[in-house]
């Protein structure tokens, strides 16, 4: 998607009063959505009107699913000229309550692709805080709305939204040995769902690349469980590393140049890193036991890993080159799958003790650990590009898995829904 | 209808066996019949004792019972070098899934370490992982016999 200036003084994204709350403060912001409007007349008016409103709609179902954005439901009959769009009446948003507002527009162009401008203002100090325009297919719409959520949280909550994301993991069918899996990828709100992979041999642990173009993955293609990169776009699938022996837990970098990943040799599993299009593996780990799952920081200078060589799996921090290995988990019970968040804050992890697993996060420096879940067959946690929204997989009554998003407000999980039992999922940054 | 070939196979060799090859129920060392994957799998199985072994919680050491199993299989190893097997390991269905990887991995490599102790060529053992992705198992290794 090719995003553009819109052409009037373009300002820097400032942040709404509203939202200087602290974590858990359970007061959203109220913000008005009313229907995009269209430069163009006639039927083609008609049709941008059309595009306008099923894009307000899912502008709408996007902030309703955060605990920070509360959106007035919109009503078609606030529909506004175009030259509101850049001065829209803040008094009568400001009487519905709300302290913010959304106003935008659709516009044909002449090449068939539309354009999608979004502005979102302060109705208290009445003035803008953000704008963005998106040139898109038709077919494309739903990605400039999500992109429209996305500006309106960032203005708002001053974090990346989650709204233009994908979402792959392993979708699972039938039962015993004859239950299949294959990789599945979707848009975050579960649209554009598709299966990449044939379900010919087991799967595990998709990891998509930061804008969602690869995934890498573990198949049991060639006997052992190797790590395989697929290309979504074209459809091309390799090794990471050829004649390898077992290989698992891949993870990019935050820049998608390199991929770290475990590896065995013998009884002895260690934390190596290679490029992502090729390249030697270089060796971070040397301790016996088991060391696995690593996770870069976002500014990838560090690594955050689970390793069992002191008797039972705590989580370590190393330099990306792997010096300065330290322990950074000491509540209890072992410590596993470590995904670093993306605004390098928290590391999210999964907790294995007497109540089953459960998934928690805790500080980089191993203080203000916090359990998120109850378990008791919880686990894989990954991080939505807010850094407040974490994903997980959830074993339940009768071994059914499924796939749940669990807020750090304390809200309790909500399951996604999904075509079949679902498990490992990895939630991408946000796509370009 | 391979099971019926296969029946038919070993009903044949089994005839033959007692009409005119007596000692071959005496086990030689090297046996020129022909026998099917199956066959030969049920034959590993019942003269080892059983192909899997099993493991504590948390542990990839082998207890006295697995290494009186792989004893077993390793003695049925040296006497069918022309066999390779795979060393299948699997994790513990309560831990996180890459770990339960690792440790069904170390677990393939105890087993394949011990028999490698008792004489079996190294080149007759691979290993694998499961980690706990066949719940059923859980905390074991299963020898298999591949077909050569």
């Amino acid at each position: 998607m090719k995003p553009i200036h819109l052409s009037f003084v373009l300002l820097g994204i400032a942040t709404v009063s509203q939202a200087q709350q602290q974590p858990g403060t359970p007061v959203a912001t109220v913000i008005a959505v009313p229907p995009l409007t269209s430069p163009d007349s006639g039927s083609k008016g008609n049709q941008m009107l059309a595009t306008g409103w099923d894009a307000t709609q899912l502008i709408v179902s996007d902030l309703r699913q955060t605990p920070e954005l509360m959106p007035l439901s919109p009503n078609r009959d606030d529909y506004y000229s175009y030259p509101e769009v850049t001065a829209p009446t803040f008094s009568k948003w400001r009487s519905a309550g709300a302290k913010a507002l959304l106003t935008g527009f659709v516009q044909g162009r002449s090449d068939g692709r539309l354009t999608v401008g979004c502005y979102v203002y302060d109705l208290d100090k009445g003035r803008e805080l953000a704008r963005k325009g998106f040139v898109v297919s038709p077919n494309d719409w739903r990605r400039a709305a999500h992109k429209c959520s996305g500006l309106a949280y960032q203005a708002v909550a001053g974090a990346p939204g989650v709204f233009d994301t994908r979402i792959a993991y392993v979708a699972e069918n039938g039962v015993g040995d004859g239950r299949t899996r294959r990789i599945a990828i979707m848009d975050s709100d579960g649209y554009n769902h598709r299966y990449v992979t044939s379900g010919n041999a087991m799967v595990l642990t998709p990891r998509l690349s930061p804008k969602a173009a690869q995934v890498a993955y573990v198949s049991f293609a060639d006997g052992d469980p190797q790590v395989r990169v697929l290309d979504i776009g074209s459809g091309q699938d390799r090794p990471l590393i050829a004649n390898a022996a077992i290989t698992f837990a891949p993870r990019y970098s935050p820049d998608g140049s390199k991929i770290a990943f475990s590896m065995m040799q013998g009884a002895n599993s260690d934390i190596y890193v290679v490029g992502s299009g090729s390249g030697v593996p270089q060796r971070l780990t040397t301790s016996p036991g088991v060391d696995t799952d690593p996770s870069f920081s976002p500014d990838g200078s560090r690594i955050v890993f689970e390793s069992d060589r002191g008797g039972s799996q705590q989580l370590y921090v190393m330099n990306a080159d792997g010096s300065g290995e330290r322990r950074i988990s000491f509540g209890g019970g072992w410590y596993a799958s470590p995904v670093w968040s993306p605004d390098g804050e928290w590391i999210a992890f999964t907790r294995r003790g007497q109540d089953g697993r459960r998934i928690g996060i805790v500080k980089t420096d191993g203080t203000g650990e916090r359990m998120l879940t109850t378990g008791p067959g919880d686990e894989g946690p990954s991080w939505g590009a807010s850094s407040r929204e974490i994903l997980f997989q959830r074993v339940g009554a009768g071994g059914r898995t499924g796939l749940y998003r669990v807020g750090l407000d304390g809200s309790p999980p909500r399951q996604i829904t999904i075509p079949q039992d679902g498990s490992d999922p990895d939630w991408s940054g946000v796509m370009d | 209808m391979r099971k019926t070939l296969l029946f038919a196979l070993m009903a044949v060799s089994a005839g033959s066996a007692s009409a005119q090859l007596p000692f071959l129920s005496k086990r030689g060392p090297v046996q020129p019949v022909v026998q099917g994957i199956d066959a030969l799998r049920a034959d590993f199985a019942a003269q080892s004792g059983g192909t899997t072994v099993y493991f504590g919680a948390e542990t990839v050491g082998l207890a006295a019972p697995a290494r009186t199993v792989l004893a077993a299989q390793a003695a049925w190893l040296r006497r069918h070098p022309e066999v390779v097997v795979r060393v299948e390991g699997y994790g513990d269905s309560d831990d996180t899934r890459d770990h339960a990887l690792a440790v069904g991995a170390r677990r393939a490599e105890e087993a394949r370490s011990y028999l490698v102790l008792l004489g079996v060529p190294a080149a007759q053992l691979s290993t694998t992982t499961w980690g706990k992705e066949r719940p059923g198992l859980g905390r074991s290794v299963t020898v298999l016999v591949r077909a050569s």
